[in-house]
């Protein structure tokens, strides 16, 4: 399915959804959830103005329609476009302005993963409605968040729509990776502030789920590493000596060039072949629905010969 | 009267004080003398209860054992003079002095007018009143000696420590402290125990003079008594002549044979 | 003496009390929403007279459950770090000594990293688990320490410093290594280690207050006590002072101050440190009036300190132990250079 057709899929079912109340209007039932810390939220009905406190949660409200109703964002939250206009509220170094949010008068805010569960009582203590969204582990957990948030913010019908064509891009992706047989080793680098110990994504982290969906195996898998985010020595990055090097942190300006000039790493394969990717490592970081997006370029960048 | 009663002081396992008895009557400078390493600060310091004596030490003043009293109790009535150290030199001469009424403040070291008065008149009496705005930091080694002797008479004690006093003063400095320490015992009769290195001084201010040589008391008795050669020439290992001082007759101690290094 | 003329001739209780109002008005006043004075003024009146105009509503919110509660915070424990640091370096005897020298920080450090590497549920007691655990393990550093340090009945000074020292490196390594290996905790260990108070409200300013009660209550009237040290343990005993005793009972007083501020504020430098110099250099050494001096000085820095973590890059806010740090060094050093009479310690 290509996207202007979910485009105009979703602006259909709007519409509808715009029609649908203007006719009968009536008096929206209440909302009552549990949070990610086991909180029960009550909500007297769709959220109209929402404070969204990670990038993640930004991505998911505008992704299932409910952008107009987003009044804030953390610092980091520069996706999609329309949300840079938006307010800011803090982030930097873990704060939040609670002034700032105050005055926006939410009625909602989504808080996630990044924020602590002091930050939510604080939030609660101002009294101000606060949804805790956890971090999904896996696909499914995602599309279940899309539709918890698409419930708080009356965007059900969106939400669906969303949910199956990612389901379906996902579903596109396995066919054309489930029966390959070769699956390269990829070494995925976070962050190399230190260059001679970079860190990488372990088990139990989406990056790690990425790879091997996108049909690749993970570096940490055959270093034998156990660490979620650990930081690895070149000695172990050259025993294993992966395929294929993908740079999550060409953000930060890591190159291919400045990746090979690192004493040593010349001796690994992927520096002599010259399978250094650079990569948006938003796409596989933020628990949101661009999970799919990541999921897309990694498998053509491990596997381009299946997307030809 | 001050008596000290077997007292025995070991640093691990060296003894320092060996089974030291004296008395110290009221109205009595007595002083300690003996060569270095003899233990006079450390008499001193035990008898005002920092350093630990062994038990069955006691040191007694009209039946109380002061070695077993608070040290708020002991500082009533006992003061020390303490060998000049680094004083802290932010503080005032006054505040200084004021810190010898500790004994008689409340918890929250509330000063009253008496206090006031009592410093004032310990300042007088060492000559340092025009000193005692002054930090101590700025003043020289005997001036900063007269502030730790009006600090213990501020502390209004029947018994008075002094340690060296005039270890860095210049003679008439020197005189001057010892007159008024004479002073102090024979017309306010207090009873004063001073630890002093030059035998001369000690022979002209004191009445009574103990000869401490490596922990022990090897004589007792008036500088007459004491400042003999043979005692002296034992203790210090150097022969020594005495002769009757030319102005009131005290024993004047002169060396003989003058040697670089004192065998010990 | 560098202090303005005009100034010299007021009691120093007097300005600093000056002072201290004046940051805590200006704390109550400054904020990344602006609010008019005079709405500040009517929000406090109005709820002290228990009603509160509806159209001041949301100020109201943003006056009473955020300013006031974060600006009693702060001037807690800036009080609680102003007063610890000079009776530390009382204590020790020694310039460079702050609240934190014998462990306090990186054991609170260490005890909150272990709290947040634990999932605790959503309730009043988990959200005390953090400060709390971080209050217990500064005690438990620094009653270590103390137990480490002791020869036979006298604790001697160099020990404890030591001590203190090795004893921190030890808590801080093994913090950071928790830290390495966890992985939504660093945020939030970063942002507590940095300083900065982890929940607003007046949760927190109930949690800390007993301890400041106590501890800093004790302080204040360890002044002769601290005044008699200075001239050491020898000359202060035979002046009167239970040395073991009143040494004890001051460093367990300042330490359980600290160990409260920083359980709640998280580990903010340099106001213990330098707050009671500057105070020294203005006012003398006298202990009875640098402790309450400090108390009162210590506030008004970290008031003035919070104030400016707010504005420099508002919307955003800036931890204040940063501040403290960037703001606090310069304004030291122009002070000691000032400083005429150079023998003020």
């Amino acid at each position: 399915m290509s996207r202007k057709l979910i485009l105009a899929l979703v602006a259909f079912v709007l519409t509808l959804a715009a029609c649908a109340p203007a006719a009968s209007a009536p008096q929206p039932a209440a909302i009552n959830l549990t949070d990610g810390l086991g909180r029960e939220v009550t909500l007297g009905g769709p959220a109209r103005r929402i404070v969204s406190l990670a990038p993640s949660n930004t991505e998911i409200l505008f992704a299932i329609g409910a952008g107009p109703q987003v009044v804030g964002r953390d610092e980091f939250s520069d996706y999609p476009a329309e949300a840079a206009s938006l307010p800011v509220v803090g982030g930097s170094f873990g704060g939040y302005n609670l002034e700032q949010i105050v005055e926006l008068e939410p009625d909602l805010v989504l808080a996630a993963e990044i924020n602590t569960p002091e930050q939510v009582k604080s939030l609660e203590d101002l009294g101000l409605t606060v949804y805790y969204l956890k971090n999904p582990t896996t696909f499914e957990e995602m599309y279940a968040n899309l539709q918890l948030v698409a419930v708080l913010t009356g965007r059900e019908a969106e939400a669906q729509v969303l949910v199956e064509s990612l389901r379906a891009r996902v579903k596109a992706v396995d066919e054309k990776i489930l029966p390959l047989s070769y699956a390269p080793v990829v070494f995925y680098e976070i962050d190399a502030t230190n260059p001679n110990k970079p860190y990488t994504a372990g088990p139990g982290t989406f990056i790690d789920l990425l790879i091997g969906r996108a049909g690749g195996v993970n570096f940490t898998s055959l270093a034998g590493i156990t660490d979620p985010y650990p930081q690895v020595g070149l000695e172990q990055v050259l025993v294993v000596d992966p395929q294929i090097i993908v740079l999550g942190d060409s953000m930060w300006g890591v190159t291919a060039e400045s990746l090979s000039s690192r004493p040593g790493w010349d001796g690994l394969t992927a520096v002599k072949e010259g399978s250094i990717f650079p990569f948006d490592d938003n796409l596989v970081s933020r628990p949101g629905p661009r999970l799919v997006d990541g999921l897309e370029q990694l498998a053509r960048l491990l596997h381009p010969e299946q997307f030809e | 009267m001050l008596l000290i009663e077997s007292l025995t002081v070991s640093y691990g396992t060296r003894r320092i004080l060996d089974n030291v008895s004296l008395t110290i009557e009221n109205g009595e400078v007595l002083a300690l003398i003996g060569p270095n390493g003899a233990g006079k600060s450390t008499l001193v310091r035990a008898v005002s209860g920092v350093v630990l004596a062994h038990p069955g030490g006691v040191v007694r003043k009209n039946g109380v054992n002061l070695l077993s009293v608070s040290p708020m109790e002991r500082a009533r009535l006992l003061s020390v003079v303490p060998q000049i150290s680094s004083l802290p030199p932010a503080f005032t001469v006054r505040e200084t002095v004021m810190l010898g009424r500790t004994p008689y403040l409340n918890f929250l070291g509330q000063v009253s007018a008496q206090d006031e008065a009592m410093v004032q008149r310990a300042l007088e009496r060492v000559d340092a009143l025009d000193l005692a705005e002054r930090p101590v930091g700025e003043l020289s080694g005997g001036e900063q000696q007269r502030v730790l002797l009006a600090r213990a008479l501020a502390q209004n004690t029947p018994i008075m420590l002094l340690d060296e006093p005039t270890a860095h003063l210049d003679l008439q400095y020197q005189v001057g402290l010892l007159e008024l320490v004479r002073t102090l015992a024979h017309d306010d009769g207090l009873a004063i125990l001073i630890a002093l290195h030059d035998l001369n001084l000690a022979a002209r201010y004191t009445d009574r003079v103990a000869l401490l040589v490596s922990g022990q008391v090897k004589a007792v008795g008036t500088p007459q008594q004491v400042l003999i050669p043979e005692l002296i020439g034992e203790a210090y290992h150097l022969p020594v002549s005495v002769i009757p001082h030319p102005f009131d007759g005290s024993p004047l101690v002169l060396p003989r044979a003058p040697r670089a290094f004192p065998k010990s | 003496m560098p202090l303005p003329n005009p100034m010299r001739r007021l009691s120093p209780f007097t300005l600093s009390a000056f002072f201290l109002l004046l940051a805590a008005v200006l704390s109550i006043a400054v904020g990344s929403v602006f609010i008019a004075p005079g709405d500040v003024l009517r929000v406090i009146v109005g709820a002290l007279a228990g009603s509160i105009p509806p159209e001041l509503e949301k100020h109201a919110l943003i006056v009473l459950s955020l300013r006031l509660p974060r600006t009693v915070l702060m001037a807690l424990t800036g009080a609680a770090l102003g007063s610890s640091g000079a009776a530390y370096q009382g204590l020790f005897r020694n310039p460079l000594a702050d609240p934190y020298l014998i462990g306090v920080a990186s054991g609170a450090g260490l005890g909150a990293v272990i709290a947040m590497s634990i999932q605790w549920p959503y309730s009043f007691w988990g959200l005390m688990a953090v400060p709390f655990s971080a209050f217990l393990a500064a005690m438990l550093t620094v009653f270590s320490v103390y137990l480490l340090a002791r020869v036979g009945r006298t604790v001697p000074t160099t020990n404890l410093i030591l001590a203190g020292v090795a004893f921190s490196s030890f808590a801080t390594a093994l913090t950071s290594y928790l830290m390495l290996r966890s992985t939504g905790e660093v945020r939030r260990a970063l942002g507590w280690i940095m300083g900065g108070s982890t929940q607003a409200g007046w949760d927190a300013v109930l949690g800390i207050l007993p301890y400041l009660v106590i501890g800093v209550g004790v302080l204040v009237f360890s002044g002769h006590a601290l005044n008699l040290l200075q001239f050491g343990n020898e000359q202060a005993q035979q002046l009167g002072l239970p040395v073991s005793r009143a040494k004890t009972v001051i460093l367990v007083a300042a330490s359980l101050s600290t160990a409260a501020a920083v359980a709640f504020s998280g580990i903010i430098g340099f106001v213990g440190l330098i707050v009671p110099h500057i105070l020294r250099m203005w006012w003398g050494a006298d202990y009875r009036r640098l402790l309450a001096l400090s108390l009162l000085g210590g506030a008004t820095f970290l008031l003035v300190a919070d104030v400016l973590s707010r504005i420099v890059i508002a919307p955003q806010e800036l931890p204040v132990g940063i501040v403290t740090a960037l703001a606090g060094a310069p304004f030291f050093l122009w002070v000691l250079k000032r400083a005429k009479n150079q023998g003020y310690w």
